[in-house]
Formats: structure tokens, sequence, C-alpha cells
């Protein structure tokens, strides 16, 4: 459980203000760019040469749009950033730069992903000074012909000294697994999480392979459901990955992250929490109040307005890393919007909450209450607690181990308390 | 008797195989004659319905009216009567036909002659209409319309020469098409002072003005204002109007001898007019009715349940909107465990019972669960009495039943000789009987064989398209009840017997039907959060089983900033699965299980 008060971040408080906070909590910054794409890969990236001038450019402009936005003040409570991918790593010497923008707003967490291949002794350094806490690695497998199934372009050696050479710089350090992958056993799994877990990393996270349209991995398997990606197998995987990271002391706070005490990373916890953010580059979402939507318009004027019963918008970055260069200012973006009005918002909510091991707590329960029929309400509190996906503890509702598993039950039972259909728009 | 001059009258229809171009044909007609101007032509006129079009059949009858100037320079009356192209609709097509005085009977230049091709050939000679042959899609590289002149010499007996080459697609031909129906088809005659006598051919529900008939005048006439008569059902009615389609309701003064037209009824009950029935003078009711009139009998019948329960009334008021243009359609309540209240349902056949759940489901915006499609059984208890059975689940108990009857089906089937053996084995797989077979020509054999009808409602149509590469074509009538060993099969999920699941099936097929059934059902009712055993069972005894294993993982473990619009539309698509399946005890089961046994591999 995320002891909310302990964590420093920005988490406000379940009430109604949390729905009209002007400001946002955390930051965001997408870096579409990776050596060579890998086979699952559905993410806004694209493999980028090394000579390309393009990701330095980039950096330089996602740094303007952040001075853009400084002058609204939305930034102003916010404590955490992350730079994401994509492999930020990539940037090199403009990552550094980038990562000092970031830094005066995310006083308390400035968390960036990075590949083994990419990343050095020196970059490490260089990014902490810039104001970097902590860094999430992509090593995915430590098996080799796993790695190399995947489409990774480094071997298990690099992987586990990136991570060790991460620990020793004195950033806190994630690593990324994934299962359920070709060429995966239970026991070459369990191999990969002792030996990420050996290097000394505080947090790691787990994700059954998710085979995608438009990856290669799509092209390869279509919608059949390979041996190796089997929900059975997912479910296994999931099972060992809780029971050896539990034995060494991590405990798992979300579906698929798990972390020593006290190492969580915030500024994901704000996604599942109904905290506002701001996400800068290509694809990345923002999730504003509807105060803070229209600070947002006053320097992206080409935001439609808000109808009056919108209470939370979700814009999207359209443009792409190019356009992006070539004209960095906010009023040029293409963006995508989503309105929610608040019954959709507190729906959103209880859906990310149910993916934490803290639950949902009686506060967003009792919002909800207010802004959707109670008795609906209660109607899917009783039967998630009915079907053994969740158990009430002291007000809260918390999910079970088939809860963990079987989630998009949970979720889409939640999710289910919205009404009427999400008015998306572009401009 | 005092005759009308109906000599430039000319009713007839168009009769064809099922895709042999009926209604391109009635199209072009329309369009060669300037009733409807091209730019408003929707491509096939006179299917109305929005499931005609799409499929390319004819399901209503419908006439209309359209004048044609002759090369000799005179105006004729064409009353183009479009019938029905399937087997199901065997009796409309005859009323149709009654109404007639020629009839075109359109052959794909392609095809050639074909099951259908024969029995409507047969219902158009038997009701001595004017037979004018037309040869279709002449257009076709592959067309051979000598060969096919040759086969309707051949194998209807109808003299070929007079035949006419057409495209309906092009519409070349068309206009010596109606020069011959000019020259080769009688026009009409009757006596214009006795008793009115007019046959209905179809009704249809108008909501302002109730039921409207469209008739054939054969003695008399009929004006707005006269208070008429149903001979069969004996119903008396005030003429509202009357008129003519061309194609739009256009009304007319009277109605007189030789004339094909619609009569507002203004009754409003469905059921009180019907196909066949004779519309007569209250006051001076004519000798005799129209011959031929019976009532259309359903032949299949089925369960039909809303998914939502609160759609019940919904779904008994869309009955009774659709049995007012459809009067063959019958139902009674019916009530299962499984499903809730819902209706037992009767069809004609097996396309009409799709066309009308389709409709349903899409007119009346209904969600609905058919049920394993059945027949009428006769069920002799050992007490003597006799059972009139349609559903499994009123079987009665085995030691009350003496013996079953279950109804037999005389059936043709027309197929190029390689496939005789392919087609007798499937008749002996669905425990047929071949009867006799005749070479029609080189090129084609009639099969004539006996068969259950419960059997040809499963799969057998399917099954004849597929092992015959669809080159055969299947007719069938009704032959009489006989004894068989048959018994109910029931199933049970998760241990609950689902009665809507339960069929009766000759006990010989009764393992193979049944192993089948728990695979099928296995592979369609999605995995749950718990094992759901499947079994079948006769009386108490389980003779198979399978087993959907319990969904142990669903959650897609990425969830940041940029996935959650993505996250919510995967729910949301979920949701809208889900709302497709029906909830029995505890296992969501989706429509199509119901179905299932219609998908069982017999191999």
């Amino acid at each position: 459980m995320v002891p909310e008060e302990a964590t420093g971040a920005f988490v406000p408080a379940w009430d109604r203000a949390r729905y009209h906070l002007e400001g946002v909590g955390s930051l965001y910054v997408h870096v579409p760019f990776c050596r060579s794409k890998c086979a699952y890969c559905d993410f806004a990236s694209g493999a980028t040469r090394a000579d390309d001038p393009l990701p330095a450019a980039y950096a330089r402009a996602i740094a303007r749009q952040l001075r853009e936005v400084e002058e609204t003040g939305l930034f102003e409570p916010c404590r955490t950033g992350y730079l994401g991918g994509g492999t930020p790593s990539l940037l090199g010497a403009a990552l550094p730069p980038l990562v000092r923008a970031v830094a005066p707003h995310a006083p308390t967490e400035l968390s960036f992903e990075a590949n083994p291949d990419s990343l050095s002794p020196d970059l490490l350094e260089r990014v902490r000074e810039a104001g970097a806490t902590r860094v999430s690695i992509g090593v995915q497998s430590t098996s080799a012909s796993e790695l190399v199934a995947l489409g990774r372009i480094h071997g298990p050696e690099r992987a586990l000294e990136a991570l060790r050479e991460a620990v020793t710089s004195g950033l806190r350090v994630s690593c990324d697994l994934m299962c359920a992958i070709p060429r995966q056993t239970g026991a070459s799994w369990e191999r990969s999480l002792r030996n990420v877990l050996a290097s000394g990393v505080s947090h790691v996270s787990v994700y059954p392979l998710a085979i995608e349209e438009g990856t290669a991995f799509w092209r390869r398997y279509g919608e059949e459901e390979p041996e190796f990606n089997a929900s059975d197998v997912q479910a296994d995987r999931m099972e060992a990955a809780e029971a050896t990271l539990t034995r060494s002391g991590l405990r798992r706070y979300e579906v698929a992250s798990y972390a020593v005490p006290g190492q969580e990373c915030l500024h994901n916890v704000s996604y599942w929490t109904g905290t506002p953010y701001l996400g800068f580059g290509t694809s990345a979402a923002s999730m504003l109040t509807r105060e803070g939507y229209l600070a947002l318009r006053g320097v992206a004027p080409q935001l439609p307005a808000p109808g009056d019963d919108v209470a939370r918008a979700r814009v999207t970055v359209m443009s792409t890393a190019r356009q992006i260069v070539a004209d960095p200012a906010l009023g040029s973006l293409r963006l995508s919007v989503e309105f929610l009005d608040l019954r959709q918002a507190v729906a959103e909510d209880l859906m990310l909450s149910a993916r934490l091991a803290a639950g949902i707590p009686g506060g967003l329960l009792g919002l909800a209450r207010e802004a959707a029929p109670a008795s609906q309400v209660d109607a899917v509190v009783s039967r998630a607690c009915d079907e053994g996906l969740a158990t009430l503890e002291g007000g809260r509702l918390v999910p079970t181990h088939s809860g963990w598993l079987m989630g998009n039950e949970l979720y889409g039972e939640l999710w289910g308390l919205a009404e009427g259909t999400i008015d998306t728009r572009t401009c | 008797m005092k005759t009308t001059d109906t000599s430039h009258i000319r009713n007839f229809s168009i009769i064809a195989h099922i895709d042999h171009g009926k209604s391109t044909i009635s199209d072009r007609i329309l369009e060669l004659t300037h009733t409807v101007e091209e730019r408003d032509l929707e491509s096939q006129m006179l299917d109305s319905m929005d499931i005609e079009r799409e499929r390319g059949i004819t399901i209503k009858s419908n006439a209309v009216r359209v004048t044609y100037t002759a090369d000799d320079g005179q105006d004729y009356d064409f009353n183009l009567i479009d019938t029905p192209g399937h087997v199901d609709f065997t009796y409309e097509v005859s009323r149709s036909l009654a109404a007639c005085e020629g009839a075109v009977l359109v052959v794909d230049a392609t095809q050639g002659v074909e099951a259908q091709t024969v029995s409507n050939a047969n219902l158009a000679m038997n009701a001595d209409l004017d037979i004018v042959p037309a040869i279709n899609k002449i257009d076709l590289p592959s067309a051979h319309p000598e060969e096919v002149k040759r086969e309707i010499e051949e194998e209807l007996a109808i003299p070929a020469e007079d035949s006419v080459l057409v495209s309906g697609k092009t519409g070349e031909g068309i206009h010596d098409l109606l020069e011959a129906i000019v020259y080769l088809v009688s026009p009409p005659s009757g006596d214009a002072d006795a008793p009115l006598k007019a046959l209905i051919l179809d009704s249809y529900f108008d909501e302002y003005r109730g039921i409207i008939a469209t008739v054939r005048v054969f003695d008399g006439q009929i004006r707005p204002g006269a208070r008429l008569r149903m001979m069969a059902l004996g119903d008396t009615f005030l003429c509202d109007g009357v008129g003519v389609k061309r194609p739009l309701e256009t009304p007319v003064d009277v109605l007189g001898v030789g004339e094909v037209g619609y009569v507002v009824t203004g009754l409003k009950e469905p059921g009180l007019v019907k196909t066949g029935d004779t519309i007569t003078e209250d006051e001076r009711p004519c000798a005799e009715a129209c011959p031929g009139y019976h009532e259309a009998k359903p032949m299949v019948f089925t369960g039909l349940f809303p998914i939502d329960n609160k759609q019940y009334e919904n779904l008994r008021d869309a009955l009774e909107k659709l049995h007012v243009n459809d009067p063959s359609l019958t139902w009674e309540p019916e009530t299962s465990v499984a499903l809730g209240f819902g209706f037992r349902v009767g069809f004609l056949g097996l396309l009409h019972m799709e066309v009308v759940k389709e409709r349903l489901e899409r007119e009346f915006s209904l969600d609905l669960i058919a049920t394993s499609p059945s027949v009428n059984y006769h069920v002799y208890c050992t007490d003597g009495t006799m059972l009139q059975i349609t559903s499994p689940q009123d079987l009665p108990d085995v030691t009350r039943i003496d013996h079953i009857e279950e109804p037999y089906l005389k059936a043709k089937v027309i197929v190029p000789p390689d496939f005789m053996g392919a087609v007798m084995q499937l008749v002996v797989d669905h425990r047929g009987e071949t009867k006799d077979m005749v070479y029609l020509s080189e090129r084609s054999v009639e099969m004539h064989f006996d068969i259950p009808l419960a059997e040809l409602i499963l799969d057998f149509f399917d099954q004849l398209k597929s092992r015959t590469k669809g080159y055969a074509s299947l007719d069938y009538e009704f032959s009489d009840y006989r004894t068989s060993d048959l018994v109910r099969l029931d199933i049970l999920l998760a241990g609950e017997e689902v009665d809507a699941l339960s069929f009766i099936v000759h006990r010989d097929k009764a393992y193979d039907m049944a192993r089948g059934l728990c695979d099928k059902l296995k592979e369609i009712i999605p995995q749950q959060l718990f094992e759901v055993p499947i079994q079948g069972a006769i009386g108490n005894k389980i003779i198979s089983r399978s087993t959907v294993r319990a969904r142990r993982k669903d959650v897609l473990a990425k969830c940041y900033g940029g996935d959650i619009s993505r996250k919510r539309k995967l729910l949301e698509k979920q949701k809208e699965g889900k709302k497709r399946m029906k909830s029995i005890g505890r296992v969501e089961v989706p429509q199509e299980a119901f179905l299932a046994v219609l998908k069982v591999d017999d191999d």
C-alpha cells in the first residue's frame, strides 16, 4: 500500500476539490527515438540513425514548450517528472539539458527510461547531476535467445552490467521484465527475475507480452494465441513473479509494479490516483481538470472550448517529432481532446485506482456515490466482492489475487458506472 | 353475361429459381415502361424490404401495374406480379400464379434448369398459364442459351422456340420480352355483372388505413364504400378505397374484371386478411370462392426470447406487427427456465425463420436468442392420447410415451450425375431414403427421396451445397408422419440443465450429436472466472462431456498516462460483447450457443 502522506508526491485528498485543481502534479516527456524497433513494440517510436540531428533538435523543442507552459502557472504544484520513450538514453549529450529543463518541476522524483546499450556510467552521472533521481532500464529478459526473439539489441551481460552501473550511480533503479514471450520457460523466467534482483534494483515492473496490432509480432502471429503467450502461461508467470519478488522484499503496489517499500514510482502512482498531469512530445497525453484545461488554452488557443458539463480533459499530442521540431509553439500543435463529465472522470479514477494494492480509497467511493447513483455504485462493489475480485478493508475496496489476474473484470464493472459517450475532438 | 373490354390487360408473374435474375428483369420492365424514371430506380424496385434487397431474394408478393405502348401502337396494362422464389413460400407462389394468365419463366443462361425452375414451371402449368420462357444473363461469357433452350424443352416439356433472350443487366431483349407478353399471354375474362369474386394475393399493414389487400378481380367489381366479406374467414368490412400500384399507390374509382390492384380494408386485427381467401360482396356473395385456399401451415418452430427480459412486451408487439404483413407467422408464449419468457414461433421454413428473426432485430431493435429449430412431433401416449409437440421441453416423460411420429418430406434434388453418390450419402446420413432418380438430360439427374423434416432443417441444405460444389438445387413438400425412435437430448452447463439447449434427436444419432454439441459449445462459450463443465444427457444418463476451462488472466498490465483512453475502449468493447450474452446461472452464454446444434459437423 502506498502511504499517500509519506510519499511526498502531490496527491491531493479525495474530495471534490481534486476535480477543480488548476495545476498538475506531474509532467511527462515522450522521446520517440530508438536504435531499432522491437518486435513487440507499438509505442510511438522509430528507428533513428546515430548521426540524425532530429533527436537533439527535438529535445530543444520540448524544452521550449516547457518554458511556454511555465507562464501559465500550471506547473505550480508539480512534483514528479518522467522521460519515457522510445529510448530517452539515446539522446546522449542532449539528455542532460532536457533533464535540467524538467528538473525544476520535479523536485520529488525525476525518472528517465534507458536501454542497456545506450547507457553508460558517464551518462548516468551527468543526468544525475542535471536532476534525475531515478532510472528505469528496459532489460526485458536475461536470456540471450529470448532477447534475440524480442528483437532487442542488447545481450544479457550488458543488461546486468547496466543495472549494476545504475545502482552504483546513486540513482534509484527500476527494471522492466517481460513474460510469456517466445522461447521463455518457467525456469528462464525465474532466472531473469533472480538475475535482476541480484543486481540490486529496488523496483521491478513485469509485463506479459501483449501482441498488438501493427507490430512485427502481430504480423507473425496475428490474432491466434501462440502457446508461449497463452493466458494460462501469462497467469503462471505473473504468479511466479509475485512469489519471487515478494520473497526478495519487494512489494506489489500495482498490477505490474513491485518495489522495495518507499521506492515506488510516484510519477506512475499519480496516473492511477486522478492527479492531473501534462505530457509533452509526440503521442504524449495530458490530463487536466476543466480549470487546468482553460489555463492551457491560454497558450494553445486551438483547443476547443469545453462544454458546460466538462470536468476533465485528456489532450494527446498528434504532431510528429518532425512537426514539433519545425514549429514547437504549443499553439501550432495538432491535438486530440477527450472531454469527460464528472461521472466519467470519477469512473475513470475508480477503474485506475483498482490497479493499486491500496485499492480504491473510501473518499473516492464516497465521491462515486455522489457522481453516480449510489445504488449502482454499491451494486458494483458488492458484485466485485461476491465474485472474489475485491474485498472491503477499512472502507477501501482492495483487489484480491483474482482481482489482479482478472483485473479487466473489475475495471470493466467500475468503468461501467460512467454514462454516455466521451466527446472526442481533434484540432 | 356482360363483358368488359379486357383485351388490353395482361396479368403475369415472373418465376425463376433463386438468383436467376427475376427481380432484375422486373426492374428493367419498370424502367422501359417509364413506370419508374431511371433516376428513381433503386436496384430491385419490387423488393421493398431492406432484407430482400440485401439478400437479393423476394419474400413478399408484390403487384405493380405498368402501361406498355406496344409496337402495334396500342397501350397495354401489364400487371406484373412478383413472387417469392424460395421453396418456403410455395403456397404464396401458387396464389400469385392463380391471379395470372401468364408467366415469364426466367432461366439463367449460365446455370440452366434447376430444381425450383422445375417446381415453378409445374406450378405454372398446373395453373394453366401461358408460359413465356426468358433466358437471362446472355451478356455473360459463360452463357449457353442454345443448351438451355434444349433443357427447357427436354426437362420441362415447354416449347422453347418462342424463348426470348434477355439480359436484366444490360436491358438487351427486354423490349422483345414485352412484345412476347402481349402476343403470348391471354387477356383475362370474367363477368362484370356477376357478384364480386376477388382473390387475395397478399396483404400489408398501414398504420393509418389498416390492412391493405392485394387482389385480382375475377368477376364483378370493387368500389369504395361497398360492404365486402372475406369468404373463408367470414369477416365483413367497408371498402375504404381501391387503387393500383405504379409502383406507388394510385387510387382509382373501380377495380373491374381482370384487374389487379389493392383494396383498403380498414381491418386492423392481424389475421383477418389471409392470402388465398376470396373477397366478395356481403349482400350478394358469389357462389364459389376461388379454389386453393388453405392456411399456410408452419413447418419449423423455434423459441424466440429477448436477451433482456424487459423486451418481452416489445417482442410480442413486434410479432403482431409482422403478422399483419406475414399471416403465415404463428406463435404462442413459451417459458424457459434458462431464458425466461418468450415465444414459440412457427415458420414456413428456415429461410423464413432467418428473415423474421433478422427483421425483428433490425426493424424493432430487439436482441433475441433463437433456440434450435424443431418440427411438429406427434407424441402418442400410453393412455391413448396424442400430443402435438413443437418444443423439446413439452415432451412428456418417457414412461408416458408409446411412440413418436415425425413429419417426413418428399424431397427432390437436381444435380449433375457426378454428384449423385455424394447426395445419396448425404441423404443416408440424414436418415433419408432415396426412392428413385430420373435423368433429365445427360448433365442433370433428378433424385427423389423421403427424409425427415427435422433432418432437413439442421444443416442439410448447407451440406448439400458444399458437397455438390453449389450445383445441387433442392425442392420439397410435406409427405406424411412416420414413427421414429426419438429421444430428447439435454445439455447441462455447470451441472444445471439448460432447457433451451435441449433438442429431439433420433436415438441412433444421439451419441454423435451429444459429443459434437459439447465440443461446439466448448468453442462458443467463452472462458469464465470458473470452470464450466458441459454435459450431454439422455434422461439421467450423461453421454458426453467437455469443459470450458476457467479464465485465469485478463488484465492489461501496462496502463500509464497515454494508455488510459485505449484501456477504457477495450473495457467498453468487452462490455458490448457481454451485452450480447445471456447469463444462465453464473455462466455467460453467447446467443449463437443456442443454435450450436446447426453447426455441429456430422463428420
